[in-house]
């Protein structure tokens, strides 16, 4: 069943790349990347879920269980965890400085519409 | 905040009640109003392309049954006798991929500096570069008698009443909004929001600051840096809500928090350096190991943590006051319209 988040992490990244394309307003370009970003931190913990698992935390194992075999057994993979761990501080700095830049293009060229940007088309 | 919707909403129902027909005109354009869009048929082509794409291709993947990968079961296994930590999730964010984070750290700080550099008003510097003093000794020189107008004079008094902690002359803003009576017409001049708020927040941050240092210094096992982080940024803001920027600008001020920030990279830095030079491996543990679930249990792991707090949060710190103090530096509008700050 876990086949329902991925394809809702890729929907949802779809969406992102649609809004992307087609908007001009630069601050719902940022929205959409944001979505994008939203899609990869749905996918990794998605990716890291494991049937009747528990979470990776080696204190207090269910009854009937160490430490020592919840090593070796059914946990969530912490390593996937710690990627999105990663990526959600990295969503926010990249976030801020995009922000930043249409700040600074609202403030230069008087609109947010990225058609209206002409300076680089020649 | 709260008020100060209800007081807007009440402002605007009263304007409506004036020229209702102006305004409903004006609303129902804006409802009616298509967003411009750009090749709207191509983006939705492309989307759809993405999405069969990644349909196929995550149906191929592993699922939940399938068993951890290598490096996972590594993480779980080393955790707890090479560590003491609990949470294995810690042990592979300050072990196991310690280059992986503090990689990561590094692209946190070049973010930042980004936005510090796109962001840097052309405005007083507060003495990055000492441009007023060097301009004023050779004005001085080349033109002395020249003064400054009226247009200057009250231009550059608004600036420095903007700018400066403490306001210089003029109109004085006002304090607090709690003698202003409800239904009041005017923009709101007060810095701070009402005692109701000023109260909640006093009585929520102490308890969300100790709950940000909890995550890091204990939880199931230290090493909540990079959550603890994000929650110091919180309580900056909630503080920066409440009280206004002058109550904070004695600690949110660049020279002191940007210098927090390089001394918590360069931690990082030693950290992980001392590894190889003591232990012969980059972010190596050279720190000895406490008991599990205590607070110094994960070695270096707590140190990287620490450090790690301190970059994220006057990082972030650092991103969200340079965003929100980008109000000059506007072209002139070409259209000849009121040029608005």
């Amino acid at each position: 069943m876990i086949l329902v988040n991925y394809l809702a992490a890729a929907a949802l990244l779809c969406t992102g790349l649609y809004v992307l394309l087609t908007r001009r307003n630069l601050i719902k370009i940022v929205m959409g990347l944001s979505l994008m970003e939203a899609s990869t931190y749905l996918f990794m913990v998605s990716l890291a879920y494991r049937a009747a698992s528990t979470a990776p935390v080696l204190l207090g194992p269910p009854a009937g269980r160490t430490a020592r075999q919840l090593a070796h057994g059914n946990v969530a993979d912490p390593v996937l965890q710690n990627f999105c761990l990663t990526a959600i501080v990295i969503g926010v700095a990249v976030t801020a400085v995009f922000l930043s830049v249409a700040v600074r293009i609202a403030q230069h060229y008087r609109t947010l519409d990225a058609d209206r940007v002409r300076a680089m088309r020649g | 905040m709260t008020t100060k919707t209800t007081r807007r909403t009440r402002r605007t129902r009263t304007t409506s009640i004036g020229d209702g027909r102006a305004l409903d005109h004006a609303a129902r354009r804006e409802a009616s109003e298509r967003e411009p869009v750009h090749r709207p048929w191509l983006g939705a082509l492309l989307a759809a392309g993405v999405a069969v794409a990644m349909g196929v291709a995550v149906a191929g993947i592993s699922r939940e049954h399938a068993s951890l990968p290598q490096i996972a079961r590594y993480a779980l296994e080393v955790a707890l006798p090479r560590w003491k930590l609990t949470e294995p999730v810690n042990e592979v964010v300050y072990g196991t991929r310690g280059f992986d984070t503090f990689g990561e750290t590094f692209l946190l700080l070049a973010a930042v500096i980004s936005v510090v550099v796109i962001t840097r008003p052309r405005e007083r510097r507060r003495g990055y570069f000492g441009e007023e003093t060097a301009g004023a000794r050779e004005q001085a020189q080349t033109d002395p008698a020249e003064g400054r107008d009226d247009a200057e004079q009250s231009a550059r008094l608004a600036e420095r009443r903007e700018q400066d902690d403490r306001a210089s002359g003029g109109e004085e803003p006002q304090e607090t909004p709690d003698t202003t009576p409800l239904g009041t017409s005017a923009p709101e001049t007060a810095e701070t929001m009402t005692v109701v708020v000023r109260t909640a927040i006093r009585i929520a941050l102490p308890i969300l600051a100790v709950t940000g240092l909890y995550l890091v210094a204990w939880g199931y096992s230290p090493g909540g840096g990079f959550p603890g982080g994000a929650v110091l940024l919180g309580v900056v803001l909630l503080a920066y809500a409440g009280y206004g920027r002058r109550k904070i600008s004695a600690v949110v001020r660049p020279s002191l928090i940007e210098t927090i920030e390089l001394a918590g990279a360069a931690a990082i830095i030693m950290t992980e350096l001392l590894g190889l030079l003591l232990k012969g491996s980059f972010s190596a543990n050279w720190l000895p190991l406490a008991a599990a679930q205590t607070p110094l249990s994960g070695g270096i792991a707590q140190l990287f943590s620490g450090s790690e707090l301190i970059e994220v949060g006057t990082g972030l710190t650092i991103a969200v006051f340079a965003l929100l103090g980008m109000s000059h530096d506007w072209a002139r509008d070409k259209n000849g319209g009121e040029d608005e700050r």
